[in-house]
């Protein structure tokens, strides 16, 4: 029994922590059930009550309402994050290629560009599309054989055409990184659960956005030109009694509500007179979400926890909440949070003039730098002659007053305003560490430099087919494990069904793997498994194939499973072993879908090879050891 | 039970046969890929494609109608799935120039017909979208539902310039679904899946499988010159493109043979490829595996018996391994649905030349080799 405890407890760390691993998809798909099904009562709720409603409106609310159910339950949302990554062709959604248009960059960075400029960037865009080199350099190639400076149209007549190339590089990498941040942006307001966007190549950016219902509005987030504004802050004097007043109006509205079991709340009133935390969210429903940062009340900045966002939101939506509200302020969260003590994100809510003071097309250059005296990073940024009018009236009259930076709705910073600044250049100080200027850096230039990109390659994936998809992939996994299991019993007997015992834990130990590392699960990475499982059984093949011969030459069953396995090796490792080196390149070249179907079939090869050798031999070794029969057909 | 047990065929013997099998099957395969042509799906060409779903049978040939006149030149319109899936393919990204006029005057209709006297003020027009500006915010709201009611989709601008602003989206796909829920009123459809491949992404994607097919060779090439001497694995290789070749060639000549039966390269197939590359090598290694195991039993014996011998015992796990993976290759082309159809397929064929070509064409041509150079074939 010894020999074999060392085997038996690896297999079982591996089984148990695959199963571990995979008790949150397990868990994630109970819960998606109830809130599916508590979705579809509130839609018919709505619909009864609303017969006239638009279906757009009705998405909507529907949405909404899954986004406040999902962040009143973070066990729901745990589960989703550590589950089994579906790809976009499981749960639906988009795939997106983008490119940053360098012409239409180059277009809007020449300095009085004419009809001879735009002609020949019309050309090297041409030429551009036929090959891989880059339009900046085809442009220069092509202004070069025309006898014409570099100088006549960038920088200083004293730059040297190389070094303009140089620079006008520089600023396409520039409009990458702006356009992602600008994407990043609008997607983490969109509210699109686990979206991916990566860099690739030099100029080109891949956007995965699961789940995406209405897959227009995302294209349109991701095309439309970003928006930077300016806009004032309103001081604690004004803000406060109207966050009060927010606060009386859903008070009065919980209590409502809240009448039918009004005698447990008279209850509970008696018996403790301090405010408990339940107490103070029911008395101060808004207060209880949106913390005021200073409990002085000078501003009337207020945190609030990530999973609260959505009620805030919700809050806000309310006519008789919006009644109160005065027409010319709103709220704004800022975009990026800040991590709490407690380890979860915080976002700040601010309340801004609705009309902005200045747009950021005024903008000419935003640049971080370090600060020379101090040490400290700052952001330094110049405005046309325009705009440094307009910012000198404007910062003139609002000494000390704090000046929000908008983009595309959310605030990057919200910098007071020293003093009157006459010439348009400006200083921001006071972010913490360099990367937090670079990306004001990137926020203050997106509003100046558009960042114009071009769809390549775009796929939708409809719920519907997703949903489809899922169902066939796993009808296909259960029909193919029958087939394979009951002919391996029917031609291997006893030993076929410890093959079938080892494919199960094969097929267990993959989606293990995937949970674990974060792999996704792709339609052709379950036809990965599927023909995994027609694979896997070659191994035993071999083996049984070889014990067989072994028997027949007159050795016992315990030696003939030692010379059977021993003698089987070579083989096996050979046959695996050119699928899995297809497999990494397949990994390569493919993308989404097929890198599923690669990493599926690579794991495959290896949890395979596991269940195969190690837990079918210690089932033979076992039975052996305990005497009993073992019939391998 | 055992089957194929004690088997004693003179595979090699029989070798002639068999090379009139493949060449036949090669030269049509090779001929339909002369005339015919590949067909390559939207990854590799380019183009723009909508899947969708109605909620009852619809006549394939009535939607062909319908979509040959809205003016996008040649459509191609199939069977997506079961009798309700529609697939509407064009080489088109976006809607021609002469007839987006069409489209802009069918979107002003549409509005000025449901919301006459309404205050509209066109802000922007260009290839793929018309902007609108109303003079409030529920206007737009209104107008924005009444057009996506009729297909079109439509957001709402949150720029400075016009917070009462509606963008309405001008693609193919939506002037697709614009005029078939015109025309088809009776029959409610559904988006399965939209794809939009621009011609430099493709040409990158074709770039892309080739090289991976001609790296997918050299590693295995590699491979085998570690395990075994150069007959084998020119041998082996030689295999693999017979392979190769007779599943592409079978691709075209079913194409469009089989209704509702997608055969079109697309890169899930090119994935298939690489797969049955991978695979088809197996067979050809265990059988050489064997081969070698017997020249050194049977040092006296000519090579052809020695071949027959390993391919003899070979033999029952060899059709044993394939038949377990048919087995789910099978159910993967009946049950994976459309999506992994192509896929299936291209497994099922290269499964089954894989293994009659590691017989009939990798241990044929190492015979051959030693035939021809007389020369004594070492590992």
């Amino acid at each position: 029994m010894k020999e074999l405890r060392f085997r038996l407890i690896l297999i079982l760390v591996f089984v148990g922590l695959s199963l571990y691993l995979l008790y949150p998809t397990f868990q994630d798909y109970l819960n998606s059930k109830e809130v599916s099904k508590s979705l579809t009562k509130i839609e018919k709720e709505i619909k009864a009550k609303n017969p006239t409603i638009t279906d757009n409106k009705l998405k909507d609310i529907v949405t909404s309402k899954r986004d406040s159910i999902l962040s009143n339950h973070p066990d729901y949302r745990s589960a989703r994050e550590k589950r089994v990554k579906l790809g976009l062709d499981l749960q639906g959604g988009m795939y997106l290629v983008m490119e940053v248009n360098t012409a239409k960059l180059l277009e809007k960075l020449a300095k009085d560009p004419d009809q001879l400029y735009l002609d020949i960037l019309k050309e090297a865009e041409a030429e551009s599309k036929i090959s891989d080199e880059n339009v900046v350099s085809i442009l220069a190639r092509k202004m070069k054989e025309k006898n014409i400076r570099m100088s006549r149209y960038f920088g200083s007549i004293r730059e040297d055409d190389e070094r303009i190339v140089q620079r006008l590089l520089e600023q396409e990498t520039d409009a990458v990184t702006r356009a992602i941040e600008i994407i990043r942006n609008r997607v983490d307001q969109y509210g699109v659960s686990e979206p991916s966007i990566q860099k690739q190549g030099s100029r080109r950016i891949v956007v995965e956005l699961p789940g995406i219902a209405r897959e227009e509005e995302a294209r349109r987030l991701l095309q439309g030109r970003a928006l930077l504004e300016f806009k004032l802050v309103k001081d604690a004097a004004f803000a406060i009694p109207i966050m009060n007043r927010i606060d009386e109006v859903l008070a009065s509205k919980l209590k409502d509500s809240t009448l039918a079991n009004k005698e447990t709340v008279a209850k509970k009133d008696t018996s403790k007179k301090n405010l408990t935390e339940e107490q103070f969210a029911k008395e101060h429903p808004f207060f209880a979400i949106a913390r005021l940062i200073d409990p002085q009340g000078r501003i009337a900045d207020a945190f609030v926890k990530e999973s609260d966002r959505s009620k805030i939101f919700e809050f806000l939506q309310r006519d008789d909440v919006k009644k109160v509200i005065p027409d010319n302020v709103e709220f704004i969260f800022d975009a990026k949070p800040t991590l709490g003590p407690d380890g979860e994100n915080f976002y700040r809510l601010y309340m801004v003039n609705k009309e902005p003071e200045l747009t950021g097309g005024v903008i000419t250059d935003a640049r971080a730098e370090i600060d020379q005296t101090t040490g400290s990073p700052e952001v330094t940024m110049q405005m046309n002659a325009e705009g440094a009018r307009e910012w000198s009236r404007i910062t003139g009259a609002n000494i000390d007053k704090r000046c929000a930076i908008v983009l595309d709705g959310v605030v990057y910073s919200a910098p007071t305003i020293i003093n009157k600044i006459p010439t348009g250049s400006s200083r921001i100080t006071g972010s913490a560490n360099m990367d937090e200027a670079k990306l004001l850096e990137i926020v203050l230039k997106a509003g100046a430099l558009p960042a114009p990109v071009d769809i390549l390659e775009e796929r939708t994936v409809g719920p519907s087919l997703g949903q489809d998809s899922i169902s066939q992939g796993v009808n296909s996994a259960l029909f193919g494990y029958l087939l394979v299991a009951l002919f391996m019993i029917f031609y291997y007997k006893t030993a076929g069904s410890f093959a079938d015992f080892a494919l199960i834990t094969t097929v267990l130990l993959i989606l293990g793997i995937l949970a674990g590392f974060k792999g996704t699960l792709t339609l052709p990475g379950i036809a990965g498994i599927v023909l995994t499982m027609g694979m896997a059984v070659d191994a035993n093949v071999i083996i049984f194939e070889r014990i067989r011969e072994e028997l027949k030459t007159g050795k016992t069953i315990k030696a003939a499973v030692d010379m059977g396995f021993k003698n089987s090796y070579s083989a096996i490792f050979d046959s695996n072993i050119t699928t899995f080196f297809t497999g990494i390149i397949l990994y390569q070249f493919g993308s989404g879908p097929i890198q599923g179907f690669a990493l599926t079939l690579m794991i495959g090869i290896v949890t395979s090879l596991f269940s195969q050798l190690v837990l079918v031999r210690l089932i033979f070794d076992f039975m052996n050891l305990k005497g009993y029969k073992i019939n391998v057909g | 039970m055992r089957l194929f047990e004690n088997i004693n065929i003179d595979f090699m013997g029989k070798r002639t046969y068999f090379y009139f099998v493949s060449g036949f099957i090669l030269l049509i395969g090779l001929l339909s890929i002369l005339i015919k042509g590949l067909e390559f799906g939207i990854d590799f060409k380019g183009g723009s494609e909508v899947a969708i779903q109605f909620e009852k049978p619809v006549e394939i040939s009535y939607i062909r109608n319908v979509v040959s006149k809205i003016g996008l030149g040649e459509v191609e319109v199939k069977t997506f799935g079961g009798s309700t899936g529609v697939l509407i393919r064009t080489p088109l990204q976006e809607i021609p120039t002469n007839v987006l006029p069409v489209v802009k005057s069918r979107v002003e209709n549409i509005i000025s017909s449901n919301f006459p006297n309404i205050e509209k003020q066109e802000i922007e027009s260009t290839v793929n979208s018309l902007t609108y500006s109303f003079p409030n915010d529920s206007t737009a709201e209104l107008v924005s539902d009444k057009l996506f009611a009729y297909g079109f989709t439509t957001t709402k601008t949150a720029e400075e310039v016009a917070k009462s602003g509606i963008v309405v989206k001008l693609g193919i796909s939506d002037w697709i679904k614009e005029n078939l829920s015109e025309k088809v009123k009776d029959n409610k459809f559904t988006v399965l899946k939209e794809d939009k491949v621009g011609p430099k992404v493709g040409q990158e994607l074709k770039r892309d499988a080739v090289i991976a097919v001609i790296l997918s060779l050299i590693v295995i090439m590699i491979y085998l010159a570690f395990r075994f001497k150069f007959a084998f694995a020119l041998s082996a290789v030689i295999a693999i493109f017979h392979d190769v070749l007779i599943t592409l060639g079978i691709f075209v000549i079913l194409y469009g043979m089989i209704p509702g039966f997608n055969l079109e390269i697309s890169i899930t197939v090119v994935a298939a490829f690489l797969t049955l590359v991978g695979y088809s090598i197996n067979d050809t290694v265990i059988v050489f595996d064997r081969v070698r195991e017997q020249i050194k039993i049977h040092k006296t014996l000519p090579l052809e018996e020695n071949m027959n011998l390993a391919i003899n015992k070979t033999m029952s796990r060899t059709l044993i391994t394939v038949f377990t993976t048919l087995l789910t290759i099978i159910v993967l082309l009946i049950f994976g649905g459309e999506v992994l159809r192509g896929f299936a397929f291209a497994l099922f064929i290269g499964m089954i030349t894989g293994t009659y070509s590691s017989v009939f064409v990798a241990s044929a041509f190492v015979l051959e080799y030693a035939n021809r150079t007389k020369s004594k074939v070492t590992f």
